[in-house]
């Protein structure tokens, strides 16, 4: 997934960033409104990690503006306020959770996984693409009890693929899903990545679409 | 030595009850005293002056009597018809003062020695004496003071009777006008009472006695800045609430992401023990931060809640925070609204379930339930705890033997909101109807009504 976190907590903003990043998703982070704003002009994002006191701002008048604007990209608000009327004015707001600092990065992890998955249209952690058995939370595939070992990045791309059932998805789509802004990407990583899956996967589960990028199989 | 007793502060309605009672018993006693004066004054010019013509009506007749006698020096006594009691006595003597005539039961002994023209007084008597025939028969006539005196004082008597009566009926008047008189000044005190660190709104002076009017204003406007005050406490601690939770994040994390990259074992478990640490420190924060929110006011809300929708809300998040817990929670069909503050009764909740979680067995289920008439009951499973820490249970920092480590704040913060916002909590072990388990129960129901009712004064207001 790629991922937009606006956090201005230089320490902690940098820590997540790359449990995300460690986790296989791409993450472009931000430390204020303006900048978030830009962003989401030029990219689109699968998940918005969304802090509310800001230096130029409070997170929620953002969050009003995308969703007037119709974008549905869920958002996780991190926040220090703990107030249940903060809380309730966030999601009346239009987010989907609401994490109070301090907080676990598992349970980070978690809920980013949780939300997803509800966008995603399929809440059930636990799920089968072909012969193999995936646990989107615990980020392990097995066949047949027999665990399949994924990188960081394959699992990424998977995830891509699961998000998307039966969609073709292009090599740029996938570049965006996996990389941050700036990221050193080789011309033939895509491809690279989609073959060591392939061969992990079911025969025929990926296929290409000439001219347009890959599908995976819904079966 | 300096006196340490404090004076008792005095009633204004019994003050001025006293008051007008004494006054108007004075002013009657005074009016009586003038009254008595003027007719003692007027009864003895009225008495004299028949005294005087009972003087002048005998003495054309003694003079008579006297000059026709065969012994003119001779003493002669006038003898009644009948038997009687005559207060009206005379004297009548010639120039050398020899007793010529006397009534029949006058006795010469208590008239004037000297022959005095005029009104007289002696101790008993007032006399009235007159000069007749160029001088050389005198009359007197004494009339007892006792008459005179008796009058009066049947005038004095029958003027201080109605005074017994006016007394209690004065009393109970001016005590009945003057507390209806300041029927508005005690709702404004019951208002006054009524506020408190929840409560900082103005109060209502519309119907207040215009005396009382600048303190009413001034009072408003130390609420208002005590409001203020508050206001900005709470600010501040939001913010240092921010601004500490913060690096806690940051540290909590950086020590979450370090143990990834290690393996050796003793280095690990240092690390979680600051981890533990981390986590110890903020929970404490938090719980501070929470005990100053719940001490610092502004624990009711400007309108009501739903808090059966509040408590739904509170239960799941704490249930998704603590997956490992299992939480029943029961809610009545209806709504229930209440005038707390949404975020104290949040507050008030997680403290009360953090309790539970902490404290109870983690392998019975927490039970949360609602009731339609606005009471919260959260029930945990657990030894039976002993009456007298169940009685000391809401003091800061003070713990049940339980093996669970917990800072003894949560129950100190509840017990803060539940006394700020006017509700009530009790602590039950073993739980109703177990043999074990412990139970808070939390009664909302005296907020809802006090809302309710200003609600429709409000109401009736606009």
């Amino acid at each position: 997934m790629r991922l937009l976190l606006v956090e201005d907590a230089e320490g902690l903003g940098e820590v997540i960033r790359d449990q995300i990043t460690d986790e296989g998703h791409a993450v472009d982070w931000v430390n204020n409104l303006s900048h978030a704003d830009a962003s989401l002009q030029i990219t689109q994002y699968d998940l918005i990690l969304l802090d509310l006191m800001l230096p130029d701002g409070n997170g929620i008048d953002l969050l009003k503006k995308i969703r007037r604007a119709g974008e549905t990209t869920p958002v996780i608000i991190l926040t220090a306020r703990d107030q249940l009327s903060d809380r309730i004015a966030g999601l009346n707001a239009g987010a989907d959770d609401y994490l109070v600092k301090p907080f676990d990065l598992s349970e980070l992890s978690a809920r980013i996984a949780a939300v997803s998955r509800r966008y995603s249209g399929n809440p059930n952690p636990i799920i089968k693409v072909g012969t193999l058995d995936v646990d989107l939370n615990k980020h392990s595939i097995s066949r047949e009890g027999v665990a399949i070992n994924l990188t960081a990045r394959e699992w990424a791309l998977l995830e891509a693929f699961i998000q998307h059932p039966g969609n073709v998805l292009s090599k740029l789509q996938l570049e965006d899903h996996l990389y941050a802004f700036g990221a050193e990407i080789e011309s033939n990583t895509i491809e690279v990545y989609v073959s060591r899956l392939r061969k992990k996967l079911d025969k025929g589960q990926l296929e290409t679409v000439r001219g347009l990028g890959y599908r995976m199989r819904s079966s | 030595m300096r006196s340490t007793q404090v004076k008792a502060p005095k009633s204004l309605q019994k003050t001025l009850g006293i008051g007008l009672t004494v006054g108007v018993t004075l002013l009657w006693l005074l009016a009586l005293l003038s009254t008595v004066y003027v007719s003692q004054n007027k009864l003895n010019t009225l008495f004299d002056s028949a005294l005087a013509e009972t003087a002048q009506r005998i003495m054309p007749l003694a003079v008579v009597e006297i000059t026709n006698r065969e012994e003119p020096g001779q003493l002669q006594q006038i003898m009644s018809f009948e038997t009687h009691d005559e207060p009206l006595v005379y004297l009548v003597r010639d120039a050398s003062g020899a007793i010529l005539l006397k009534s029949h039961n006058a006795d010469p002994l208590m008239f004037n020695k000297t022959l005095l023209k005029g009104f007289s007084s002696s101790e008993n008597y007032r006399f009235y004496g007159a000069w007749a025939v160029q001088n050389t028969l005198h009359i007197e006539v004494a009339e007892p003071l006792t008459q005179r005196r008796k009058a009066i004082f049947a005038m004095a008597a029958s003027l201080l009777w109605p005074l017994l009566l006016l007394i209690p009926l004065c009393f109970i008047g001016t005590w009945a006008f003057v507390r209806y008189s300041l029927r508005h000044v005690l709702v404004y005190r019951k208002a006054i009472e009524s506020r408190g660190s929840g409560d900082l709104s103005p109060i209502e002076t519309k119907d207040l006695p215009t005396e009382l009017h600048t303190i009413a204003t001034s009072v408003n406007d130390l609420l208002e800045r005590l409001r203020r005050a508050l206001e900005s406490e709470r600010s501040f601690t939001a913010n240092s609430a921010h601004e500490l939770r913060t690096p806690i994040a940051t540290a909590l994390a950086q020590m979450q992401r370090l143990q990834h990259g290690v393996s050796d074992r003793p280095l690990k478990e240092k690390m979680q023990k600051v981890e533990t640490t981390i986590r110890g420190l903020s929970a404490l924060s938090e719980k501070l931060m929470q005990l100053a929110k719940a001490e610092g006011g502004g624990l009711l809300a400007t309108q009501q809640n739903d808090l059966t929708g509040l408590l739904q809300l509170i239960v799941d998040d704490s249930q998704r925070s603590a997956p490992t817990e299992s939480i029943r929670l029961t809610l009545p069909p209806s709504e229930f609204k209440s005038a707390i503050n949404p975020d104290a009764f949040a507050i008030l909740v997680r403290n009360l379930i953090d309790n539970a979680i902490k404290h109870g067995d983690s392998d019975q289920p927490i039970e949360v339930s609602f009731s339609a008439n606005g009471i919260l009951n959260i029930v945990n499973a657990a030894r039976v705890i002993p009456a007298d820490t169940l009685a000391r249970l809401q003091h800061r920092f003070v713990r049940s033997e339980t093996k669970a480590q917990g800072l003894g704040l949560g129950l100190a913060i509840a017990d803060a909101i539940v006394t700020g916002v006017g509700a009530t909590m009790t602590f039950n072990s073993p739980a109703t109807g177990r043999n074990d388990g412990f139970e808070v129960s939390v009664d909302f129901s005296i907020i809802g009504s006090n809302a309710q009712n200003r609600d429709n004064h409000t109401n009736q207001a606009s």
